[in-house]
């Protein structure tokens, strides 16, 4: 399973375990739902099971409960992160301005840290590489314009309401369909990745499993 | 009936031609390796700038859903890192990435690389807010010793010599752009990504806040036929990904599409004109 070739008897239990979990799957595709049903409960049992293995293991142990064994009083951040995942558990039975304290923190805090990200990771340098640099090369310039003249059409088509005037109409209209354009591109390449997966699988069937084309 | 017999049979037809594409030998007209290899280029000129022995984070959180995609070309510079004696650190933000990467490692170990050149800093919850943590100090666990946690306990983050980002739909190349690169000195900062993810990373690619970046199949194919790990090619992956079985699937999908626009459109004849025409006339 490892792809190191190894013939061993669980090896061998594992490749026949996961042609079957492949077929299982494949199978929902001509209408057996109840095994492909019983294949998903089996996806998410162990996703789950692996999450709470992980975060057990390699997050409350190590990183709250041994650092609250070894010195109660030395992590009182600790102790305060404790009293927000109880208010969090609790939220049923609070009142809404505690119980929103802990899902307040969150989302503040994973918003500032996407706001901030982007800000200065994203859109400065991707400002300054579009607009303050010069590029080597004719094509390159007109590339890159054409790439600033796409990216304004497509902010101009997120405009609330409709323009009124004809040039500001069209370039409502141009910035829409090039979004879809996009969109469209993006799917293509997500139809790709999924076949590569498709193949992969059949690949597995007929090679790893079944030992023909190898 | 007939219709739902053709939706029966359907996908057996497509299964059995995507199989048979397979089985197929090799094609040498589509060998994607012959695609353009500016991005191999850049990946090969950022690793031959790296100091010796270079201690490379590697930020493992692929997807299962794509990583069928990828996972010759993660193998293969996994190979080509340890071949340059770098030292690899795994670090994972996503539970799946997380058992992607126990995979790997457990590769590695089953292929017995030398394990003083490689470790696991394990998984940390909190996405981005972990890689800013991580910037202020790198999570080594005790039972983690050796050269490894010794250049992180000396330097932290800024011991880092590269980033290697193994992206995947949740946590990939933008978030470690964003949060981990402003955060340290200019630290190389390498991607294997899938094709999915192309649109969103090739602004960085180009800008150059990626160094490097191999989100394609073509791409993968062209790093794979260029690399050079000498011993390691144990570690490669023995069956990469086939280009006839996926050009027929291309073909199909596009059949698909064809079909059911042409269905649409016979559609919204049969009811009078398009959607968007009936509007008009309704507006008017």
């Amino acid at each position: 399973m490892s792809g190191l070739g190894g013939t061993g008897g669980w090896d061998v239990v594992a490749t026949w375990v996961a042609a079957a979990a492949t077929i299982v799957v494949l199978g929902g595709m001509f209408g057996e739902r109840r095994l492909f049903g019983w294949s998903q409960h089996l996806l998410a049992g162990l996703a789950t099971g692996f999450l709470a293995l992980v975060v057990i293991s390699e997050v409350i142990v190590p990183r709250v409960v041994e650092p609250l064994a070894a010195d109660p009083t030395g992590r009182p951040e600790l102790w305060a992160g404790l009293l927000l995942v109880g208010l969090a558990a609790g939220a049923p039975w609070l009142p809404r301005p505690v119980a929103s304290i802990p899902i307040g923190i969150t989302i503040g805090a994973l918003a500032a840290f996407a706001f901030g990200g982007a800000i200065i990771g994203t859109l400065l340098p991707q400002l300054v590489a579009t607009t303050a640099v010069r590029e080597p090369t004719a094509t390159e310039t007109v590339v890159a314009a054409v790439a600033a003249l796409v990216t304004v059409l497509v902010v101009l088509s997120f405009l609330h309401g409709t323009p009124r005037d004809r040039i500001g109409r069209g370039a409502h209209r141009l910035g829409r369909w090039l979004l879809v354009a996009g969109l469209g591109g993006w799917f293509g390449y997500l139809v790709l990745s999924r076949l590569v997966l498709l193949v992969d699988r059949v690949g597995f069937l007929l090679g790893d499993w079944l030992g023909i084309g190898r | 009936m007939r219709d739902r017999l053709v939706r029966r049979l359907l996908p057996a037809g497509v299964l059995l031609l995507v199989a048979v594409a397979w089985l197929v030998p090799e094609v040498p007209a589509l060998d994607l390796d012959t695609a353009e290899t500016g991005a191999v280029d850049a990946w090969e000129a950022t690793l031959d700038g790296l100091p010796s022995t270079p201690l490379v984070l590697v930020a493992f959180d692929p997807d299962v859903g794509t990583y069928a995609e990828i996972r010759p070309t993660v193998r293969a510079a996994l190979a080509e890192l340890l071949a340059r004696d770098a030292r690899l650190a795994f670090f994972s933000l996503t539970p799946e990435g997380r058992a992607l990467a126990l995979a790997e490692m457990d590769r590695l170990r089953e292929g017995q690389a030398n394990p003083r050149r490689w470790a696991d800093l394990g998984f940390a919850p909190g996405a981005e807010a972990a890689i800013v943590e991580l910037s202020r100090s790198v999570p080594v666990a005790d039972d983690v010793g050796g050269e490894i946690a010794r250049r992180f306990g000396d330097g932290g983050a800024d011991a880092i010599d590269a980033l290697v980002v193994i992206g995947g739909n949740e946590i990939g190349p933008r978030s470690w752009v964003e949060q981990l690169l402003p955060r340290v000195e200019a630290t190389p900062a390498l991607a294997v990504a899938p094709t999915v993810l192309l649109p969103e990373l090739l602004p960085y690619a180009e800008s150059g806040q990626l160094d490097a970046l191999l989100a394609t199949p073509g791409d993968g194919a062209a790093y794979r036929s260029s690399v050079s790990v000498g011993r390691l090619d144990r570690f490669l992956d023995a069956s990469p990904p086939r280009a006839l079985p996926v050009l027929v699937g291309l073909v199909l999908a596009l059949g698909v599409v064809g079909v059911a626009l042409v269905r649409s459109v016979s559609a919204d004849r049969g009811n009078g004109g398009s959607g968007a025409q009936r509007a008009r006339e309704a507006e008017a």
